[in-house]
């Protein structure tokens, strides 16, 4: 795996030059986030409040790291906060609704040995799981929804709201399209295996539908679909008020 | 406008339709299904495990009638752990799937399906809400979702022996249909679509080259999900379709900037169009690397902890939960990284022979 490692490095400084350490560092960071989120969780702090706090962190790196223009970066980030309240209030019912945490008869052989009195509420971590996976997905989509639009406004300042909306639209059906794209192939990627296993156990069709490791895998894609799809209107409205408020003065 | 609002209207209706319906879908079940009534807490017991874990044990006796069975009313007794990792809490009104073993019912599941099409619906509703271009992504998604099922079924019947060739098939289509979607029958979609299979096939063969030479030292492939051999090919698999969406993401971006800017300056050369996907290139790698990272490690976060809780060290955890998803994500990043120079010079050179 250090091979691997010295490959990755050497590859990304070839196509990125110096510009490849920043990035380096960007994902170090990101990574010990998730690694202190997980510690802090099982050290027994509460899991929703330590996932909102580290999914600040992360989104701020991810932001603020990667995009150069500054206006771009505050609309982007305020994007991306009001997205991550949406999710958490939409998986927050779904979840409890659904029952869909931890893991199940199919991970049998994996938990022998185990003692499953964890002391940690897996209900609660199954919703942070599901806000932690959206976090890429969705600082990306809002980065280039929002450099797209911010693009088109200076070329054209006299923009009207419907105008706004109708550009945040036509931007956001590609964003769209290829977001949909890469939830669908890591929906395909994670759940060929588990399909295997359900087929080796006999299962049937409504056993499959209401299956727990099924219905959590497609709710993840599902809830991190509705948070792309909302990023449209909402980075639009706050382009909206940013251009009007440049015209104010 | 108000042709807009009717069709809301409707597909509202019909999301709420379908939801209604599948609250009360029982009789499509062979297996009792059961609506709780009565929850009642038998036994509650504390207890602290040799990690000093502290949780508590709960049995509840759960009343309630069968749906499907002329709501004849029976009783079962159920074991939870608080933390409910495997096991499930069962609260009033629940419907739950039963089976019967002699005169016992015993739970089997939570009937899930109704929040599956709920959550699909909403889907669907915010689509309609808005202005986008829903015919094609519908069309995408389907076509992707039946092939899927058609590799799920031949891996099922040939039992994984040719699951890797399988998987680059599948790729393939997925690839193509995703491209034929969003850009149609073009040379640009032949374009990113050669771009995306080269990158891809480049980075998966130099790391399984690079893993080889230390002898894949450090990496536990025997713990890919579920246990499913033959390990290496399981997780190829995995990493081929997991890294595809966004390769494609990339491709697409770079190569159509590369057209614009082809159009708007006619004379430019090959090799400053090569330099200038290069320089667009560079600002998609952070984000889309960012993008995986989340997911493959997100996938993995019940078993760390799980891990974590049974009083290994932070060092094992990680060696024992997340090597193999930081080798899938260390894979993709590498596909992601050749994608930039691999799509610019295959667009560099198509558009200044093609673009006039």
């Amino acid at each position: 795996m250090l091979y691997l490692f010295l490959t990755f490095v050497v590859l990304l400084l070839m196509v990125m030059g110096t510009r490849g350490f920043t990035l380096l560092f960007g994902l170090g960071i990101n990574v010990i986030s998730v690694l202190a989120l997980l510690i802090l969780i099982a050290d027994g702090f509460n899991i929703l409040i330590t996932t909102g706090i580290i999914a600040m962190v992360i989104l701020v790196v991810a932001i603020y790291m990667n995009v150069d223009n500054g206006k771009t970066a505050n609309t982007a980030f305020k994007t991306s906060l009001l997205i991550m309240v949406v999710i958490l209030l939409i998986t927050i019912p779904l979840e409890f609704w659904a029952n869909a945490q931890g893991l199940a008869a199919e991970n049998q052989d994996e938990l022998e040995s185990f003692s499953l009195a964890a002391g940690i509420s897996y209900p609660q971590l199954a919703i942070s799981i599901i806000v932690i996976n959206s976090l890429g997905v969705i600082s990306e989509t809002s980065v280039a929804i929002t450099s797209g639009l911010n693009e088109i406004v200076e070329n054209k300042p006299t923009l009207t709201p419907m105008e706004i909306f109708n550009d945040g639209f036509s931007v956001g059906n590609k964003i769209l399209n290829t977001q949909t794209n890469t939830l669908l192939f890591n929906f395909f990627s994670s759940t060929f295996p588990l399909f295997f296993v359900i087929h080796s156990l006999g299962y049937g069709l409504g056993e499959i539908v209401n299956d727990k490791l099924v219905v959590a895998e497609v709710l993840t894609t599902l809830i991190c679909t509705i948070g792309v799809i909302l990023t449209v209107p909402i980075t639009s409205y706050l382009v909206y008020r940013e251009s009007k408020k440049v015209t104010a003065n | 406008m108000k042709k807009n609002i009717r069709t809301l209207l409707l597909v509202g209706l019909l999301v709420i339709l379908a939801t209604v319906f599948t609250h009360f879908d029982s009789f499509l079940y062979k297996n009792p299904v059961m609506k709780v009534q009565e929850v009642q807490v038998l036994n509650k017991d504390t207890s602290t495990d040799q990690y000093k874990n502290t949780d508590t044990q709960i049995t509840q006796r759960v009343s309630g009638i069968l749906l499907n069975r002329n709501h004849k009313k029976v009783t079962f007794r159920n074991t939870y752990y608080k933390s409910q990792l495997i096991d499930t809490k069962y609260t009033k009104d629940q419907q739950v799937i039963l089976t019967k073993s002699g005169k016992h019912y015993t739970p089997q599941n939570v009937k899930r399906d109704t929040t599956i099409v709920f959550a699909t619906g909403l889907v669907i509703f915010l689509l309609f809400c808005m202005k986008f271009d829903r015919r094609r992504l519908f069309i995408s998604v389907l076509i992707n979702a039946v092939i899927y099922y058609g590799f799920v079924q031949i891996i099922i019947k040939t039992h994984d022996s040719i699951l890797l060739p399988l998987t680059v098939i599948t790729a393939l289509l997925i690839s193509a249909t995703a491209l034929l979607v969003i850009l149609g029958p073009s040379y640009q979609a032949l374009m990113a679509y050669s771009s995306t299979i080269l990158s891809t096939t480049a980075a998966i063969l130099l790391s399984v080259f690079v893993l080889g030479l230390s002898n894949y030292s450090g990496i536990h492939l025997e713990l890919t999900d579920f246990e499913l051999q033959p390990y290496l090919s399981v997780f190829l698999s995995q990493v081929i379709f997991s890294v595809l969406g966004v390769i494609l993401d990339e491709t697409m971006d770079i190569s159509s900037s590369l057209i614009e800017m082809k159009k708007e300056v006619k004379d430019i050369a090959e090799k400053k169009l090569f330099k200038s996907g290069i320089n667009i290139g560079r600002e998609l790698i952070g984000p889309l690397i960012n993008i995986l990272l989340f997911i493959v490690i997100a996938e993995d976060l019940n078993v760390v902890l799980l891990y974590l809780s049974n009083g290994n060290s932070v060092g094992y955890t990680l060696n024992m939960t997340l090597s193999l998803g930081i080798t899938q994500l260390l894979i993709s990043a590498i596909g992601i990284v050749l994608t930039v120079p691999i799509t610019s010079f295959i667009a560099s050179r198509i558009i200044t022979r093609k673009v006039k």
